[in-house]
């Protein structure tokens, strides 16, 4: 619970600094401009500020164009938009949410009749739970939504097992490589740096063997299977990442704990887990993204009723063309929350991905 | 007696392990399941290579059994090699990956450096901020990203790319549909994937760089082309060396971008290695060939990343 709370002061605090910082910029700019007044500051090393930092802005806004085109075409609603006779616009005409709502479909907890007979007699009281419509795409015109929330749930039960396994393999791993010194220790840390190096790609180069064995055995539409695939993937960097990261916690805070008579587990739980929150965020977060963006090997191994999202979005592009609303309301909605995660994690990221191994 | 402890000492019996060497039954699930996913299937991949698998025969038998026996393949020996190896094809494709390698990785290079350069510079106010935004691609999924980028390079005149052109009046380019417009399309979008990654190492390599240093070549009259080559450069050496060993790597395994864009082509002139081998497989239902294709594949692949950890030091982190 205290990494949580952590977590949460953490996240508070970003908050708090996103929406405090406007007023602090205006401040800043305010002092600025009374200190050339005051002839404090040259007003040219001003001028070269504000126009680098123009510049820097508008990099950023080209790196960044190809995403706010896409939501634009998302919001401009009839699809068509991207292709059509109208040149790119910075906002479209007439925005809508109909795409929105496409890939969400209907939002209906249906009725359920509960019914509690009362002991001893033969009555009963049966409860009829009310139909919540939260959100009926029929009233919007929509016939046949998405299926976005089939795609989800498979995505789900795919990311959950994938991160629990990895997890459960990774950290133990990653703290006895860390901390003790046994058997073939060197060639296992060197057998893992060497994988590091091919993620998804070695994976696509053994897709013909992967899928042999796979449909061999009759697993080839499981999604464990594909969980415990992307766990084995997440394997060799994860740990190696860890563990670096767990080099990096000093050896007296475990010998402290093992004076006032901590077991080893206690040692584990109450100090190596929390002092490495930053790298365990870290590798949590790679390992729900293997899971949760892979396409190529789902797309092999997966039957249609299985299809992840990504699988799901990519059976939306046809071979000549692209509903491009409804494909990017649809990647919006599976990427936001992503994005989210990625935009408070950062600070964990860039702490975790310190590469001090890599340093010589 | 915990059962650490039990554990520990039982493995203390054991001739040839001392007592310290139970910590390996920590990295063993992992290695095991690794081994299990990623290393059978390479030895598995070379068995088919060596047969006339194709689903017909493959899939033949059920059960174990017939996983040892390659259902009902036939052992062709080195024949599919011998294929692929006098096959144009095959040298087209091997020719355009090393070229895709060597172009992409020099313009990943070039914008993440000058990327990572900008937003760390002095003069940039509100930094922290750019390099947010400046990394948001990474959390996207390369599926869509990659699909967005068949978009802009979409043939239609109204692809993005050709309504920029015409914008400055110029002719819309068919880009997907010339051989070297798409290879140049698929060298832009692995920059534009890449670079997310590249510009944090290097923005954190440039964050240590010394402050003295600089100061002391600025008194000493560097310009800042000289401060750049003689102070920056050789601080954030490692790290993007790294980075780059790693992205070349990527670029060396690159599927998705000519898979989605056009499926390696037009008319197969582009098919990155990988790509080729998994179309000859399950596409062309050719499984040895495809399985020999990826052999050849995997064996530079692996030779890469052996000459990597032992010229590039990778390892060093291990004899710590």
């Amino acid at each position: 619970m205290g990494l949580l709370a952590n977590i949460g002061r953490k996240l508070s605090e970003d908050a708090k600094n996103v929406a405090t910082t406007p007023v602090d910029t205006l401040r800043n700019w305010k002092y600025t401009v009374e200190a050339v007044q005051r002839g404090e500051v040259p007003a040219s090393e001003v001028v070269k500020v504000a126009v680098s930092t123009i510049l820097a802005t508008v990099m950023v806004l080209v790196l960044l164009f190809p995403i706010y085109w896409i939501l634009m075409a998302a919001l401009s609603g009839s699809g068509a938009s991207l292709y059509t006779s109208e040149s790119f616009r910075l906002v479209p005409a007439n925005p809508t949410l109909k795409p929105f709502i496409w890939v969400i479909g209907d939002l209906i907890v249906p009725g359920y009749a509960i019914s509690l007979s009362i002991p001893l007699t033969d009555l009963a009281v049966v409860f009829n739970t009310p139909e919540i419509t939260i959100l009926d795409a029929a009233n919007y015109g929509i016939d046949r939504p998405s299926s976005f929330k089939k795609f989800l749930w498979n995505s789900v039960t795919v990311a959950i097992p994938t991160v629990l396994i990895a997890m459960s393999l990774i950290i133990p791993a990653a703290y006895a490589l860390s901390r003790q010194e046994f058997l073939l220790r060197r060639k296992v840390l060197f057998l893992y740096v060497l994988m590091t190096q091919v993620g998804g790609g070695l994976g696509v180069a053994l897709l013909i063997g992967m899928y042999a064995i796979y449909v061999q055995f009759g697993i080839n539409d499981s999604k464990l299977a594909l969980a415990v695939y992307y766990a084995a993937t997440a394997v060799p960097f994860n740990t190696w990442l860890l563990k670096t990261y767990m080099d990096g916690i000093p050896v007296s805070y475990e010998e402290a704990a093992v004076v006032d008579g901590a077991p080893p587990w206690r040692v584990v739980t109450e100090v190596i887990l929390p002092m490495s929150a930053a790298g365990l965020a870290t590798v949590f977060i790679f390992i729900f993204l293997t899971g949760w963006t892979e396409f190529v090997v789902a797309q092999t191994l997966l039957g249609t009723e299985n299809y992840t999202l990504p699988v799901g979005l990519y059976s939306l592009v046809g071979e000549y063309s692209i509903p491009w609303a409804r494909f990017s309301a649809f990647a919006l909605t599976f990427a936001t929350p992503i994005m989210l995660v990625y935009l408070f994690a950062q600070r964990y990221i860039e702490g975790g991905l310190s590469f001090s191994g890599m340093e010589g | 007696m915990s059962t650490a402890t039990r554990v520990a000492n039982r493995v203390e019996k054991v001739p040839f392990l001392s007592r310290g060497d139970a910590s390996l039954l920590l990295v063993l699930p992992g290695l095991f399941i690794f081994s299990a996913f990623m290393l059978f299937p390479v030895v598995y991949l070379v068995g088919i290579s060596f047969t006339n698998a194709e689903p017909a025969n493959l899939f033949a038998g059920e059960g174990v059994v017939s996983i040892l026996t390659f259902g009902d393949a036939t052992f062709v020996g080195l024949k599919n090699y011998a294929n692929i190896l006098t096959d144009p094809q095959f040298w087209n494709s091997f020719g355009i990956t090393w070229l895709f390698v060597a172009t992409s990785v020099v313009l990943k290079i070039l914008t993440s450096l000058s990327i990572a350069l900008v937003v760390t510079s002095d003069l940039v106010r509100g930094k922290r901020f750019l390099r947010s935004f400046i990394i948001f691609p990474m959390g996207l999924p390369p599926i869509f990203t990659i699909t967005v980028w068949r978009g802009i390079f979409s043939s239609a005149e109204f692809g993005l790319m050709n309504q920029f052109l015409t914008g400055f009046g110029f002719e819309p380019v068919a880009w997907l549909s010339g051989r070297w417009t798409a290879f140049m399309a698929y060298n832009i979008t692995e920059a534009w994937l890449a670079y997310p990654f590249m510009v944090i190492i290097t923005v954190s390599a440039l964050q240590d760089v010394s402050e003295e240093l600089h100061e002391a070549a600025v008194v000493d009259g560097a310009g800042f082309v000289s401060r750049f080559l003689h102070v920056t450069l050789p601080s954030i050496k490692r790290p993007v060396l790294f980075a780059t060993i790693l992205t070349s790597a990527a670029s060396f395994q690159q599927f998705l971008i000519p898979f989605v864009f056009n499926e390696g082509g037009p008319a197969r002139a582009n098919e990155l290695l990988i790509v080729y081998g998994y179309r000859e497989a399950l596409q062309f239902q050719e499984y040895g060939r495809g399985a020999a294709i990826s052999i050849v594949a995997l064996v530079f692949i692996g030779a890469f990343m052996w000459l990597n950890v032992k010229k590039g030091r990778l390892a060093d982190g291990v004899n710590d």
